[in-house]
């Protein structure tokens, strides 16, 4: 028997159809159907000026939307040849850390609501709260913040408001290990996440996943390894794990942002003097840039002929995260309920994942498998 | 029926009637962020009705500049509005704004350093009045009142309230009656200028056997590929498509002058030497010989109306880019005997 799930349901964070073929209560195999939100956002951007396009590039994704104006600035910014100052880099980075220790706690109180332990739940969400406040003393907005632009940031922090972020996210640190450990010894929630949508290493190979989920799977591969800021000024390291199931997939973010606090605090206590913005001349150009949302690894490929955006592309995680959970995390699981959870766990954004539905000759909806199908990059 | 009387009891109860006459809500305990950005401010007293804001909003519909009524004291003042539903909050209209102060603030933006309030283009539109058959569609065309105007039987853009939306040039019918120059990278664009002039004239000059025997009614074509070109005015600024514009321009408007000088025919008679005004032509009393130095030469076609023996010859060519790309493209070439009269005075 086939159950759909969607596109409009309580379970779902998003518009999404789920299929599962069950047998029994049993889950044997499930299909995901995409195209609910298509927005066209980049066929919007086409013939834009690159100084307006950023603010678009925000509104790609609701909640990592910070990652997307820093891909796009970076890109500019390597078609021109330049880097921003040193300060600049600092505080886009502090942003970034910022952006993904509540990203990670949305994806994990939304994976502990699809289990139904919404004390945990309640909890991630009290814990995000402040990380929301940080972003907002030190960019003016919650969630679009308007806060990156090509050639730097656009305003500088001062020493209370670095101060500031300081004191929550040493609370932070000091408060939210309790709460890891309930999840980490809780027999209930232990139960219900380990081994229940389990993906194999050479799964998560096959089917090209990122982020947290493709590293709870044992790929060991991180964007931020190869960013230059990152390379050069922090010392930090890739969090990964081998089991691949649910109970993975969070811990991973959870230890994630132990990492991120991390960062941050070296970000604080190390941050340079000087500029936060320059202005760049950018030159006709085609290039890509590759960075680490919260989510994986999201990449822009850009042309332009100095003014004007001529072509933009924009691969986001989710698209391929999404992907492997239909083909290989709901291959024989339990109960329809715990499916349901092991959606949740890939922390699934439609939002960013559906700006462009790719068709065969016919007219057909086609499947995902590689970027040589999009029609502008051949 | 008993939870209905129980209801009446407790609306007929002094101390709810007390308590709802003076209930209110509770005074506000969420407090603003010294750096929230909310929706942007507008002081209509500093508008200029540039159209900045206008030209950068990236939401559509998000801002639009209005005018008051005018009256029989005054105009009506211009001034942007900002509609609440379509803005973003993204601040970038503030940091456009030219004004000082400024006339729309928004959050801190306004702390923004002067140079980074420009607009979003680096072309500047003018009316070539040579080539301008006054039918006047871009002063229809155009956004902005008052940016181009009519004066003195001459169409002219005024520069300061210009926003550099190109409804002038799209809607111009002439070819090169508007010109959008670019104004940023004005060496580079100099270059290219001079490096594709040079390159014209040495391809004519390879030529210079055929042309000299052209008679006055013969017309003597070839073409020249642009690939080389291209590769080479690359090399000094990567922007193709100021490349492909200062191509067009040149070939539209260049008209290039060649003079030919066959020392065969001279009989040493110096008069050019007196007519010319440049001092390009010199005599040479030890060896016998006129000389020309073409590096200093107008091409004025003097020494060709001077001379009553037919020394110099005076050509002109034109120019037309085909077909309008940088790839495969090839300048068209025509030469052609001068009509000037020879032998004057």
């Amino acid at each position: 028997m086939i159950l759909p799930i969607g596109p409009i349901h309580p379970a779902l964070k998003e518009p999404v159809r789920l299929k599962l073929k069950t047998q029994g209560e049993r889950v044997i195999s499930a299909e995901i159907d995409y195209g609910y939100v298509h927005r066209g956002i980049e066929r919007v951007m086409q013939g834009k000026t690159w100084q307006k396009g950023i603010f678009l590039a925000e509104r790609v994704c609701g909640i990592c939307s910070y990652v997307h104006t820093q891909t796009f600035a970076e890109t500019f910014e390597k078609i021109a040849g330049e880097k921003v100052p040193l300060r600049a880099q600092y505080l886009r980075s502090l942003t970034n850390e910022l952006d993904r220790i509540q990203s990670h706690f949305i994806a994990n109180s939304t994976y502990f609501k699809a289990l139904e332990h919404e004390t945990l739940f309640m909890y991630m969400l009290h814990l995000r709260e402040p990380v929301m406040d940080a972003i907002e003393l030190l960019t003016g907005n919650r969630v679009n913040m308007g806060w990156n632009v090509v050639g730097g940031v656009r305003m500088d922090a001062e020493e209370k408001h670095l101060n500031s972020i300081y004191q929550i996210i040493t609370n932070l640190e000091n408060e939210y290990d309790k709460y890891v450990e309930m999840f980490d010894e809780g027999p209930l929630v232990s139960l219900r996440s380990r081994d229940v949508g389990k993906m194999s290493k050479k799964d998560a190979i096959k089917g090209r996943a990122v982020g947290p989920i493709g590293r709870a799977s044992g790929l060991k591969h991180d964007v931020r390894e190869d960013h230059h800021t990152y390379q050069d000024e922090f010392d930090w390291k890739v969090i990964w794990r081998k089991e691949g199931d649910n109970y993975a997939r969070t811990m991973n973010r959870f230890d994630e942002i132990r990492e991120s606090i991390k960062i941050i605090k070296q970000i604080v206590e190390n941050i340079p003097p000087g500029d936060v913005r320059t202005k760049i001349d950018i030159p006709a150009g085609y290039t890509d840039w590759r960075n680490e949302a919260p989510r994986g690894e999201v990449s822009y490929f850009v042309e332009t002929n100095g003014n004007l955006i001529k072509n933009i592309s924009i691969r986001t995680p989710s698209i391929m995260n999404i992907d492997v959970c239909g083909k290989y995390m709901l291959q024989d699981v339990a109960t329809v309920a715990d499916a349901v959870a092991t959606y949740a766990s890939v922390d699934p954004c439609v939002a960013c994942t559906e700006r462009v539905v790719i068709l065969n000759e016919k007219g057909e909806k086609k499947e995902f498998d590689g970027l040589h199908n999009v029609k502008y990059l051949k | 029926m008993s939870s209905l009387i129980w209801y009446l009891y407790e609306f007929a109860r002094k101390s709810w009637a007390e308590s709802f006459a003076v209930a209110r809500t509770n005074p506000e305990i969420v407090e603003t962020p010294d750096r929230f950005r909310d929706f942007p401010e507008v002081f209509p007293e500093h508008c200029i009705s540039c159209g900045a804001c206008t030209a950068a909003c990236p939401a559509p519909n998000a801002i639009r500049l209005v005018r008051s009524e005018d009256t029989a004291e005054e105009e009506g003042k211009a001034y942007p509005v900002i509609n609440h539903r379509g803005c973003i909050r993204c601040g970038f209209c503030a940091e456009v704004c030219p004004t000082v102060p400024k006339t729309i603030t928004c959050g801190e933006n306004h702390l923004i350093r002067e140079e980074f309030t420009i607009l979003p283009t680096d072309r500047m539109f003018v009316i070539d009045d040579y080539l301008c058959i006054r039918c006047k569609k871009c002063l229809k065309a155009c956004p902005v009142p008052g940016a181009i105007y009519e004066e003195d039987n001459k169409i002219i853009i005024d520069q300061s309230l210009c926003i550099g939306c190109e409804e002038c040039l799209n809607n111009c019918p002439v070819k090169g009656a508007v010109k959008g120059i670019f104004i940023s990278h004005i060496q580079e664009q100099k270059e290219i200028i001079n490096l594709v002039v040079n390159t014209l004239e040495e391809s004519i000059e390879r030529k210079r056997d055929d042309i000299t025997h052209l008679s006055d009614e013969e017309v003597y074509k070839f073409d020249l590929s642009i690939t080389e070109l291209v590769e080479r005015a690359r090399s000094i600024l990567a922007n193709d498509e100021l490349i492909l514009d200062t191509f067009q321009k040149i070939t539209d408007r260049l008209k290039l002058r060649i003079v030919t000088w066959d020392e065969d025919k001279c009989k040493k008679c110096r008069l050019c030497v007196d007519e010319c005004p440049s001092g390009a032509i010199t005599y040479d009393e030890k060896e016998n010989v006129i000389k020309r130095d073409t590096k200093k030469c107008l091409r004025c076609s003097t020494c060709y109306q001077t001379c009553p023996f037919g020394v110099a010859g005076y050509f002109v060519s034109r120019f037309l880019l085909d077909p309008t790309s940088l790839e495969d493209g090839v300048i068209h070439i025509t030469v052609k005997a001068s009509q000037l009269p020879i032998g004057a005075d």
